[in-house]
C-alpha cells in the first residue's frame, strides 16, 4: 500500500487513546484469567487483583481428577479433530465440483447449501436428539461427530467454493492434457495447491467444534463422553451445591481458554484471514 | 435414497436440456469428464448434509405441529403450539430480549465496529491491536460468562476500580433485572473486533487511486469515507448484517453460564429463544414439551428468514466493478 497522509488530528489521537486501552484491557482479562486459575478461592473473592505468590497447581489437579477434565479434553480432541477431518475430506471434492461447473443444478445445490449458514442450531437439536437415539448414536462420541459433520457442512462447502474458485482452471486443463483422469486431477493437482484453504477450513471447523455447547450438552452426559464444554458446565453446577471454588473454576476455564491462546498465537494471521476474507466473497 | 433422486433429476434436465447447446463430443475432454464426476464429487456431501441437516430441519417442522413428550405418542396439535408460545410471557420475553441482541446489539455492534475499523487503519502496529481485539470470538462464551462472575461481583475488580475512580455505589451488575443488558454488553465486545476485521478485510481490497482521485477532486475525510469506502465495501456490510443475524439468534453458552453463579438454569429474564428451545425440550423438574420447543425453534428460524429477507432488500445496491 503506498503511504497515505496520516491525519493526526486531535480527535483521532484521542480514539487511538481508546482503542489502546481497549486492547491492553484484553490482555489484562485474559492474563487474569489465566493467573487467578493458580490462587486459592478465598484469596481471589478477597483481593481480586492479587498474584499468585503460592502458584495453587492444585486447582487443575482438582478439575483434572474431580471434574473428569482429562477425559473431557481427550474427547474435545478427539471430536474436533475426527469431525473437521470428515468435514473437509466430504465437503472438498463438492465444493470442488461446485466451483468448477456452473450450471443450474450446481446454482440450486450452492444456494442449497448457503441457505443452511442460515438455520440456527436449536431447530436440529430436538430431531437429532430423537434421531441419534433411535440408532443408538446417543451419549457417544460418534454420535457427536457425525452430528458436527453435518452441522459443518454448509460453511465449509461455502468457504472451500470461494477458495477453489480462485485457483486457475489452467492447472487442470493441462492435467487433463497429459491425460489424468478428473479423480486424478484432482488429487494431484488441485490438492495440493488447495493446501492452503484445506487447512483454514480445518482449522475454523475445529475451532468451533471445540467450543460448540448446545449439541454437547444435549447429547452427551456420560463421565466418559462428555466434551469439556459438557465439562465445565457441569462442574459450575456441582460446584453451586458444594460451594464455588473460584480458583478451581477459573482452572476449568483456561483448560477451555488456553488452547485457543496456542492456536491463536501460532496460527493467528491465517485464522483471521479464514474467518474474514472468505466471509465476504 | 436421496442420491438417486438427485441423479434422477439430474438425468431429466439433462434430457430436458437438449436444446440447450452442448460441446461437440471429443471436443473437450476436459467438460465431459468434469460431467461424469460432478455427481461422484457431490455425493457424499449432499448426502451427509441431506440425511443430518436437511432432514431434522425438516422433522422438527413436522414435531412442532404435534404435543410430544419424547416417548409417548404424539398428539396433534396443528398450529396450536404456536398460539401457545404467544400467549406464554416466558416465550414472549424470550422473543424480546433475542430481538433486542439482534437489533440493539447488531446497530452498537456495527457502529464500534465500523469506528475500529477506520480508527485501526490509522493507527501504527494496527495488525497487533486487530488480533488482540479479534480473539475474543475464537473463545467459548462460557468463559467470558464465569469471568464475569468475579469480575462483576460486589467485591470484584470492576467494582474495585470504580470505587478508585470515586463511584462509590456501582449498580449491582450481575442483579436479575441487570441480566441481559450485561449480556448484551459481553457479546457486543467479543464482536466488535470480528467484525471491524471483516470491514478491514474489505477496505483493503479498496483501491488506493480511488481515494487519490477523490482527495484530486477535493473530497475531506468524511466525504472519502461516505462516497468511497462505505458504497466499495457495501456487499460486504450485507453479508455481515445476514451473518449478525443468524449467529445472534443462536447465542446459548453465554446466556447459560453468565455470571457463573446461577441455578441448574439461568433467571428467565435473560433467556433468550434458543435458551427457551434448551429448557422446554430438556427440563430438569417437569416432561420435555417437543413440540412447543421445536415450535419456538422454528419462530426463531423465521425470525432469520424474515430479517435476511428485508436485509437484503434494504441494503440491495447495484454491484461495483473494479
Amino acid at each position: 500500500m503506498t503511504p497515505r497522509r496520516k491525519a493526526r488530528s486531535l480527535p483521532m489521537r484521542i480514539a487511538t487513546g481508546v482503542v489502546w486501552v481497549v486492547v491492553a484491557a484484553d490482555i489484562v482479562l485474559v492474563g487474569w484469567i489465566l493467573l487467578t486459575s493458580l490462587r486459592s478461592g478465598t484469596d481471589i473473592l478477597n483481593h481480586p487483583f492479587g498474584v499468585p505468590t503460592h502458584p495453587k497447581f492444585s486447582n487443575y489437579s482438582k478439575v483434572f481428577s474431580d471434574g473428569g477434565f482429562g477425559r473431557a479434553a481427550l474427547n474435545s480432541v478427539l471430536v474436533a479433530v475426527l469431525s473437521s477431518v470428515l468435514a473437509v475430506a466430504v465437503a472438498a471434492p463438492c465444493a470442488y465440483a461446485l466451483a468448477r461447473r456452473r450450471n443450474r443444478v450446481s446454482g440450486a445445490m450452492s444456494m442449497t447449501f448457503a441457505m443452511g449458514l442460515g438455520v440456527p442450531g436449536q431447530v436440529m437439536v430436538v430431531p437429532l436428539f430423537i434421531g441419534m437415539a433411535k440408532v443408538n448414536l446417543d451419549d457417544s462420541q460418534p454420535g457427536l461427530i457425525l452430528v458436527y459433520l453435518g452441522l459443518a457442512m454448509p460453511f465449509t462447502v461455502y468457504l472451500l467454493t470461494g477458495f477453489f474458485a480462485g485457483i486457475p482452471q489452467v492447472l487442470e486443463e493441462a492435467a487433463v492434457l497429459d491425460g489424468a483422469g478428473a479423480v486424478r486431477t484432482f488429487t494431484r493437482v488441485i490438492l495440493p495447491v488447495a493446501r492452503g484453504g484445506l487447512v483454514t477450513a480445518f482449522l475454523l471447523q475445529f475451532i468451533s467444534a471445540w467450543n460448540e455447547t448446545l449439541f454437547a450438552i444435549v447429547l452427551t452426559h456420560s463421565q466418559d463422553k462428555v466434551t469439556l464444554p459438557v465439562a465445565l458446565s457441569d462442574f459450575v453446577q456441582e460446584a453451586q451445591l458444594n460451594g464455588l471454588d473460584w480458583g478451581a473454576m477459573f482452572a476449568g476455564v483456561c483448560v477451555v481458554l488456553a488452547p485457543m491462546i496456542a492456536l491463536f498465537s501460532w496460527l493467528g494471521s491465517r485464522i483471521i484471514q479464514g474467518m474474514t476474507v472468505g466471509i465476504g466473497k | 435414497m436421496s442420491t438417486a433422486t438427485i441423479q434422477d433429476s439430474s438425468r431429466a434436465r439433462r434430457s430436458r436440456g437438449g436444446s440447450a447447446p452442448r460441446p461437440p463430443v471429443g471436443a473437450a475432454p476436459l467438460e465431459r469428464s468434469r460431467r461424469r464426476m460432478f455427481w461422484a464429487f457431490t455425493a457424499p456431501a449432499v448426502l451427509v448434509y441431506f440425511v443430518l441437516f436437511l432432514v431434522p430441519v425438516g422433522y422438527a417442522a413436522w414435531t412442532s405441529l404435534y404435543k410430544w413428550d419424547g416417548i409417548g405418542p404424539k398428539k396433534w396439535k396443528g398450529l396450536k403450539n404456536y398460539q401457545t408460545l404467544w400467549q406464554d410471557p416466558t416465550f414472549r420475553h424470550s422473543l424480546t430480549n433475542t430481538l433486542k441482541i439482534l437489533i440493539v446489539g447488531g446497530v452498537l455492534t456495527f457502529a464500534f465496529a465500523f469506528a475500529l475499523m477506520l480508527i485501526l487503519r490509522e493507527m501504527n502496529r494496527k495488525l497487533f491491536a486487530r488480533s488482540v481485539l479479534f480473539f475474543p470470538c475464537l473463545v467459548n462464551a462460557m468463559v467470558f460468562g464465569i469471568a464475569a462472575g468475579i469480575l462483576f461481583s460486589p467485591t470484584g475488580p470492576v467494582d474495585k476500580i470504580l470505587e478508585a475512580l470515586g463511584w462509590s455505589h456501582p449498580p449491582q451488575w450481575l442483579a436479575t433485572q441487570h441480566l441481559s443488558t450485561m449480556i448484551l454488553g459481553t457479546l457486543i465486545w467479543t464482536a466488535t473486533g470480528y467484525y471491524s476485521a471483516i470491514l478491514m478485510a474489505a477496505v483493503d481490497q479498496i483501491p488506493e487511486y480511488l481515494y487519490e482521485a477523490a482527495e484530486l477532486d477535493g473530497a475531506n475525510a468524511f466525504q472519502r469515507f461516505r462516497h468511497v469506502t462505505l458504497p466499495m465495501c457495501w456487499d460486504v456490510i450485507s453479508v455481515c448484517a445476514v451473518l449478525w443475524t443468524v449467529s445472534s439468534v443462536k447465542i446459548f453458552e453465554l446466556i447459560l453460564m453468565y455470571g457463573g453463579s446461577s441455578g441448574s438454569q439461568p433467571p428467565a429474564g435473560s433467556w433468550n429463544t434458543a435458551m427457551y428451545v434448551y429448557t422446554e425440550a430438556f427440563p430438569t423438574a417437569s416432561t420435555p414439551q417437543l413440540g412447543l420447543a421445536t415450535a419456538a425453534a422454528l419462530v426463531s428460524l423465521f425470525m432469520v428468514i424474515i430479517f435476511t429477507v428485508v436485509l437484503r432488500r434494504l441494503l440491495r445496491r447495484d454491484p461495483i466493478e473494479y
